[in-house]
């Protein structure tokens, strides 16, 4: 048996299926809607394309250093399972110099199916972001970590991984209404990718996958 | 709201609504990624999992290429399948045969190597073996599916009984997606009951593929609506199992997937074949050949 080409697409990147969602936070008051389109790189039809993952965002600017937002995830939602991300984000240090602005995205992503088949999983982004050409542009790197709390998976077998991390870089376009933005993601890179049946593109051999996705955030 | 945005917003509740069902199922049969236009078994070109020489050849006239239809219980209609039969049609009544369930790729063509080999255990042509082409396999009409897995296999269950085949000298074998209609039919049989069953890289269960791909431990039903499930289902067996796994298995995790199975079996016999170095699709080929041969011919003469 070959590979399955599409089976598990959606499911190791169920933990990448979107960009950053705000690496700086909000004006004080100030709302934000942002769609994100992107996945990790696989092979299709001979063709090596990002998976198509829609992700649909909100978010509030609770204060100046403190924004909070909701995701949906629209793929999984075709597929019938409401995935959902509640968090924040933080600034911690603001940019000084050559240093960069930090901030943290503490988030809590939620999938629900039925009451039989639901997961949480806590999720918190390290970011630093330089903003230059007169704030016109901000450049970030950063970690997402993904934590799976289960002890045990299927027939009561050890679940080997517990935390799963995916190093980024992007590059965010600011403009008056509109923020462009692009990300690139290094999916989980401590694990495996030749021991799933799907058919991942990365330049990082046999362990995790890599990610491309494009952004448009609406302010007002 | 305007009435613009209530219209928009109703149209995508529409959309996501009715796509909301939207499954992997369809994903996990591979079939005809090499597409033919006949069956052409030893003559094929196409890609294959690994070439026997000559000294493993069948003799034309014992090689016999038909159709069955299948037809299951709540079917209205049956569906056309092939079906290959390597041996004496004319001795079933008195053979044992190799019930030989593929894998989730392709043809007869392309597992038509593993099915020869088999020809050869204890001797050329020492045992029948038959394999059939899922439906939407190969020149199979219909679609694959889960429960089209079962019938398939039992169709060609009860073209064996036709021809005098008894459970006693029936040896069921699942290769990966096999082990499905393997397992299944020897635990819950239908025409014919099984006197051994021989998995060669087994699935667990759906939830474990889930799992394996996602390295979390997501339940299944999140993409799949696929009830696999070997691991629960070898439970019942009481019959003689023989596992045959290669330990660099990147596709079926020996682990994560055979052994559950193996481990699973409550039955008074079996037998364990980890092939060292072996992965999915060349276990025949690490084993190698000839010591596959001694190990599946043993176990199907062995007397539990």
């Amino acid at each position: 048996m070959k590979k399955i080409v599409i089976t598990s697409l959606v499911i190791f990147t169920v933990m990448s299926c979107s960009p950053t969602r705000f690496v700086k936070p909000l004006a004080k008051r100030q709302q934000a809607v942002n769609l994100s389109l992107g996945g990790a790189l696989i092979s299709y039809s001979k063709l090596t394309i990002p998976m198509p993952f829609v992700t649909a965002t909100y978010g509030y600017g609770i204060d100046s250093t403190l924004t909070a937002f909701g995701s949906l995830n629209v793929t999984s939602l075709v597929y019938g399972n409401a995935q959902f991300e509640l968090g924040i984000t933080k600034q911690l240090l603001q940019q000084s110099g050559a240093w960069p602005g930090v901030s943290i995205n503490p988030v809590a992503n939620i999938i629900y199916r039925n009451k039989d088949a639901s997961k949480i999983y806590p999720e918190i982004d390290i970011n630093a972001f330089w903003d230059y050409n007169h704030k016109r542009n901000f450049f970030y790197l950063g970690v997402s970590n993904w934590f799976e709390l289960s002890g045990k998976r299927a027939y009561d077998q050890q679940q080997e991984h517990h935390w799963l991390f995916t190093p980024m870089i992007g590059e965010t376009f600011v403009r008056k209404k509109w923020n462009y933005n692009i990300e690139l993601k290094v999916i989980a890179p401590n694990i495996a990718n030749n021991t799933s049946t799907v058919d991942y593109k990365t330049p990082f051999g046999t362990h995790g996958a890599f990610g491309i996705y494009i952004g448009c955030t609406r302010k007002f | 709201m305007k009435t613009s945005r209530i219209f928009s917003l109703s149209i995508f509740t529409m959309v996501i609504c009715s796509v909301g069902c939207l499954r992997l199922d369809d994903n996990l049969f591979n079939a005809n990624a090499n597409k033919i236009t006949k069956y052409e078994l030893n003559n094929y070109k196409g890609e294959v999992d690994f070439k026997l020489d000559q000294t493993y050849g069948i003799p034309a006239n014992l090689v016999s290429l038909f159709t069955l239809t299948s037809k299951g219980a709540d079917e209205a209609a049956g569906t056309k399948i092939y079906a290959v039969y390597i041996g004496d049609t004319t001795r079933i009544s008195t053979d044992t045969v190799i019930m030989y369930c593929h894998g989730n790729k392709d043809h007869l063509d392309f597992y038509w190597p593993r099915a020869q080999l088999l020809a050869n255990t204890n001797g050329k042509n020492r045992y029948g073996v038959l394999m059939v082409d899922y439906r939407g396999y190969g020149l199979s009409e219909g679609k694959p599916s889960e429960s089209a897995l079962f019938t398939d296999v039992d169709a060609g269950l009860q073209w064996l009984k036709s021809k005098g085949l008894t459970g006693e000298r029936l040896m069921m074998y699942g290769f990966s997606l096999g082990s499905v209609p393997a397992t299944k039919l020897t635990a819950e049989p239908r025409s014919l009951r099984p006197s051994k069953i021989i998995l060669e890289a087994p699935i667990a269960s759906s939830e474990a593929m889930v799992q394996d791909a996602s390295a979390l431990a997501l339940p299944g039903s999140f993409f799949t609506d696929l009830k696999i499930n070997n691991a629960d289902l070898i439970k019942t067996v009481q019959q003689p199992f023989m596992w045959i796994h290669g330990t660099e298995d990147h596709f079926l995790n020996i682990k994560t997937q055979g052994e559950v199975v193996y481990n699973n079996y409550k039955g008074p016999n079996k037998e364990a074949h980890k092939i060292a170095g072996a992965g999915h699709s060349n276990v025949p080929v690490y084993f190698p050949f000839q010591q596959y041969l001694v190990a599946v011919g043993a176990f199907i003469r062995k007397k539990f």
